[in-house]
């Protein structure tokens, strides 16, 4: 056996030393990040959604920049399917000046301190010129948080000459003519009939009802029929509700009618008489249908015909603190008319200023799409629906990604086939214990 | 003569004829091994509407370099990140990770099979417990843990150098070169550092072979701890790169798979250059492991 | 010199590990300025009793079991079928090595990326078109990702493709080192092709045969790169039929900042593995007895 001695310290004295300076090209790699400049620079993250709508917004951008000096705008875009959890991730001081966020986010991210009031922050003109659902989605205890662009509407697409082959003439076009649940269902059955593919209507299937798009595109239903998904917090006894039970035993019951749409563009193409979901389809559709195309609001369940809204919005961080006046330009920037219009031209969203609202050839009076603008007048919370107001905002509350992530799964098992009941009961089960984890998101 | 050689060529033919089926099993599985790669070639090269159309991505009349000029073009400006960055980025992450860890689990090695001092027993044993906690096992403790290093470039490092399995490939290694070599070359007045470095090292090429292979390829590869940490498109690194290429709306396919064959040629590149060590090195340790 | 590899062990390794238990007994949420509860075991409950948590997080693992059952047997046969393809020294049998290796070094998510293309439903995928030519249009266009049947036996399906070369690689040297003679005594006593892999081929490198099943075993266990790619990139993977204990580690962590849960789900992560290797040792071991 051969020692080998004075080894150890040699050994623990050039371990150390290289340990540090590991460490030391450790915390030097760490200052490529890039920290909140006072010079004049904001950095700004944005989704990548739509291709599109992220031309359109590195378009804005750039203009931004070269129509001033003082302050220059960063833009990075982060994968929409990230998105949320990307700015989950980052603390509150790695986050840059302004970013932009899905609405229902909103109140979660509030609740972090990752965003700072911004009704001294924005101009007033901005401010006072958002339409009514945009106001309502940026709006969480009392204070603005996030501005919209645009907001979003849902409805019924129909395919006119499908509708006439099936020999219905009633066909709603405002709010108040919208086919209560009874007729959409007999009209499922001739319009089944009609329709090539055997199936009336894409209620989006393929796109999974436990995602986000469950929540946006069912709670109109549980709405209509005089539910909702939360009260004060609490979720046992109302999504669990026997309105609520009615209203998705009903939905679950039109998948005999329901096109499961693989391809994706049976109702484009003629196909499928009815599709369900949003304006950003509009371009798509009106090009394939022209004439033919129809845009008609969500059946009737006995409260009046309800919708979703709230899309991408921006807001500004504790990052911007003290920098308020860069973040706050660049917003006001994006909010105004030309940003806006520039903006719904991609995505043919509904423009989220009043002003712009008004000069929009699809929203404007008399356009295709009024119908969504008229939807957005009457916005109103999820926690106090009136059988008046048409838009209802998803619920805001610091909980709200469990409230969502809770019904759409629940939503999956009911469109499969599982007992409704069940399903919500579980739900509201996951829903409260996670808000009783949280002290139930008091916000002091 | 005639009578000798009559039964050779019969063998001979007799053989050619045996490994018949032996060829045709080749070329089956060879095919099936082959077909996605061919698949991702051709539809790298085919235009963007023929992706997904079944067997006109591979009509060869049709192919050109268009995809290839797409990926350059949309990934060239700060938003979505350059081209050159995420090769930069993988590039830097996998060779500091692998050269680093070269040095610093060898080195650990060393000091568990050669030297004597307080603790050796406890830490080797600490090691082997060590082998069996899978990255995953500690990946969501550590996103919580360094959340404040979120979009840098030595979090996509330090944590893999140290690496419990290249100690012990080093370890098993080592302990298999005679120690009657260190005592001849102490004899000669060398201490443990001139005897690592000038012995035992150069005498352990297969091990090192092996290991900056293994480290290599689970560098190249690194997806999870990527997704985790890394949003900043500048510090993005391949793998999570092709993966948000291929979420955007509507998805370029073409340059998807373009994309694709850019991020494999490097590592082919490194595979047909390295080939007869890796083969050796991951052998020899698997094996005796 | 042992002491930088201990340490980046210990930081990147066993601190992780230990907080990760800690973690688990509260709510901790990223980002959260306020003080974490204490929740005790609860945690551990709920992955365990709540109807809803559990039963997600008992179909994850269910999924990573039936993906270990299939994939460790399947796997470790094809590699050893295609090692004794190219152990025979023929001509041309150098490339078909290099292609059954190819896919190892394709980064996991683009592999997902790939497949996800080949496996596009509607007639227009490659594997649709190419069913749909060989049956003479008999067999109907599936969604192979997207259909609870076929969901996680298409991941299985990329997986053993992408992992497959690297046992073969591993096995082939075994193979290699059985000595010939062996063999030729086998052969002088009359053995049958069978009788000899049986009683020659296999005793030679059973060693190396467990060692990698036990490496696919954990390999298995481990699945999440695909799942993540495919379920998140608009692969239109079906998540119900697939997720997987990583899965759903990393989206309790990322997607639902639930870092208190997300943790516990890595610690029982850790025991399964723990366990699993366990019973696989002492399996081989009464087996060599």
């Amino acid at each position: 056996m051969l020692r080998i001695k004075g080894s150890r310290r040699a050994a623990a004295t050039i371990g150390l030393g290289l340990s540090v300076a590991l460490a030391m090209t450790a915390c030097s790699g760490g200052g490529s990040d890039s920290e909140g400049a006072q010079d004049g620079t904001i950095e700004v993250w944005a989704h990548a959604g739509q291709a599109a709508e992220s031309e359109a917004l590195q378009a804005l951008v750039k203009e931004f920049n070269s129509s001033q000096e003082d302050v220059t705008a960063n833009l990075t875009l982060i994968p929409e399917a990230d998105y949320t959890s990307t700015i989950q991730a980052t603390s509150a001081d790695e986050l840059p000046e302004v970013m932009e966020m899905d609405a229902p986010t909103m109140a979660a991210f509030a609740y972090d301190r990752k965003l700072i009031p911004l009704d001294d922050v924005l101009a007033s003109e901005t401010l006072e010129n958002r339409i009514q659902g945009v106001t309502e989605s940026g709006t969480y205890k009392d204070q603005t948080y996030a501005v919209g662009m645009f907001d979003v509407g849902l409805g019924l697409w129909g395919n006119k000459a499908l509708l006439e082959k099936a020999g219905i003439k009633d066909i709603p076009t405002t709010a108040e003519e919208a086919w209560t649940v009874e007729e959409f269902e007999e009209n499922l059955a001739k319009l089944a009939k009609a329709s090539p593919s055997g199936k009336a209507v894409d209620l989006g299937e393929a796109n999974g009802f436990a995602s986000e798009w469950g929540t946006f595109t069912t709670t109109p239903d549980i709405w209509s029929a005089g539910g909702t998904l939360l009260k004060d917090g609490k979720a046992e006894g109302v999504i669990n509700s026997d309105e609520n039970v009615d209203a998705l035993t009903t939905w679950a019951s039109w998948k005999e009618f329901a096109d499961p749409n693989t391809s994706g563009s049976n109702f484009p193409e003629g196909k499928t008489a009815l599709t369900w979901t949003g304006n950003w389809m509009y371009p798509t559709f009106s090009e394939a249908l022209g004439e033919d195309l129809v845009l008609m609001p969500l059946p009737d369940f006995g409260n009046g015909t309800k919708a979703g809204h709230g899309s991408w919005q921006w807001g500004a961080t504790p990052a911007a603190e003290g920098n308020e006046d860069a973040a706050g330009a660049f917003i006001d920037f994006l909010m105004t008319d030309d940003s806006i219009t520039t903006m719904v031209e991609a995505n043919a969203a509904v423009p989220g200023s009043t002003s712009a609202l008004e000069q929009s050839e699809l929203y404007g009076e008399g356009g295709p799409l009024e119908m969504f603008a008229n939807n957005l007048e009457s916005a109103c919370s999820s926690d106090d629906v009136t059988a008046e107001c048409i838009a209802v905002a998803r619920p805001v509350t610091p909980g709200y990604p469990t409230v969502t992530s809770s019904f759409g799964s629940a939503l999956q098992a009911i469109w499969g086939g599982a007992d409704v009941k069940e399903e919500l009961d579980g739900a509201a089960r996951a829903i409260d214990s996670d808000f009783s984890d949280n002290n139930g998101y008091e916000d002091e | 003569m005639q009578t000798t050689t009559a039964p050779a060529r019969n063998i001979n033919r007799r053989r050619l004829t045996a490994y018949v089926p032996h060829y045709i099993a080749l070329l089956v599985t060879g095919t099936l091994f082959l077909a996605p790669v061919a698949y991702m070639v051709a539809a790298s090269l085919a235009p963007a509407n023929k992706t997904l159309a079944g067997f006109e991505v591979f009509n060869v009349s049709q192919w050109g370099l268009h995809n290839y000029a797409g990926v350059a073009s949309s990934l060239s400006s700060d938003s979505t990140g350059h081209l050159w960055q995420f090769f930069a980025v993988s590039f830097t992450v996998t060779v500091a990770v692998v050269g680093l860890g070269l040095i610093v689990n060898s080195m650990a090695a060393y000091a568990l099979s050669r030297l004597q001092w307080r603790g050796q027993g406890i830490i080797l044993l600490a090691i082997l417990m060590l082998l069996i906690v899978p990255f995953e096992a500690v990946a969501v403790p550590m996103f919580y843990l360094y959340n404040d290093a979120r979009n840098t470039l030595w979090i996509q490092i330090v944590p893999f150098i140290g690496n419990a399995l290249a100690i012990f490939l080093f370890y098993s290694f080592f302990s298999g070169i005679p120690r009657s070599i260190d005592e001849a070359a102490l004899m000669d007045g060398a201490g443990p550092w001139k005897i690592f470095w000038r012995i035992i090292a150069p005498m352990s090429k297969p091990a090192y072979a092996s290991v900056a292979i293994l480290t290599f390829l689970t560098q190249w590869g690194s997806f999870l701890w990527p997704v985790l940490m890394i949003s900043d498109p500048s510090l993005r690194p391949l793998p999570l790169q092709i993966s948000v290429f291929a979420g955007q709306l509507p998805p370029a396919w073409g340059q998807v798979m373009a994309f694709g064959v850019l991020l494999v040629i490097p590592v082919i590149v490194v595979f047909l250059i390295f080939q007869r060590w890796f083969i050796e090195g991951v052998a020899s340790s698997a094996v005796k492991g | 010199m042992a002491t930088p590899a201990v340490l980046l062990l210990i930081a990147f390794v066993a601190v992780p590990f230990l907080a990760a238990i800690g973690f688990s007994l509260y709510n901790v949420r990223l980002g959260d300025p306020r003080d974490p509860n204490f929740m005790g075991v609860e945690q551990y409950a709920r992955i365990f009793t709540d109807p809803n948590i559990s039963a997600q997080f008992l179909s994850a693992l269910l999924h990573n079991l039936i993906f270990a059952a299939i994939v460790v047997p399947v796997q470790t046969a094809l590699a050893l079928g295609l090692a004794l393809l190219v152990k025979k020294t023929i001509p041309g049998v150098g490339i078909f090595r290099s292609l059954y290796f190819l896919p190892v070094v394709f980064p996991i998510a683009l592999v997902a990326i790939i497949w996800r293309l080949i496996l596009a439903r509607g007639d227009q995928g490659l594997l649709n078109s190419a069913l749909a030519f060989f049956s003479g249009g008999a067999f109907g266009a599936q969604d192979w990702l997207g259909s609870e049947t076929t969901a996680l036996a298409s991941v299985i399906v990329l997986s053993i493709w992408q992992g497959c070369g690297f046992q073969m690689v591993i096995l082939l040297a075994a193979l290699q080192q059985v000595p010939s003679e062996l063999y030729e005594a086998a052969e002088l006593d009359r053995a049958g092709p069978w009788q000899r892999f049986i009683h020659v081929t296999i005793p030679g490198i059973r060693t190396t045969l467990v060692f990698v099943a036990l490496y696919t075993m954990i390999l298995s266990l481990r699945v999440f790169d695909q799942i993540y790619v495919l379920a998140k990139s608009g692969g239109g993977l079906n998540e119900g039929a697939t997720r997987t204990v990583m899965y759903e580690a990393v989206t309790a962590a990322f997607d639902q900042n639930n870092i208190g849960r997300a943790s516990a789900i890595s610690v029982v992560f850790f025991v399964i593995v723990v366990i699993l290797s366990l019973i696989q040792r002492r399996a081989t071991r009464n087996q060599e007895g």
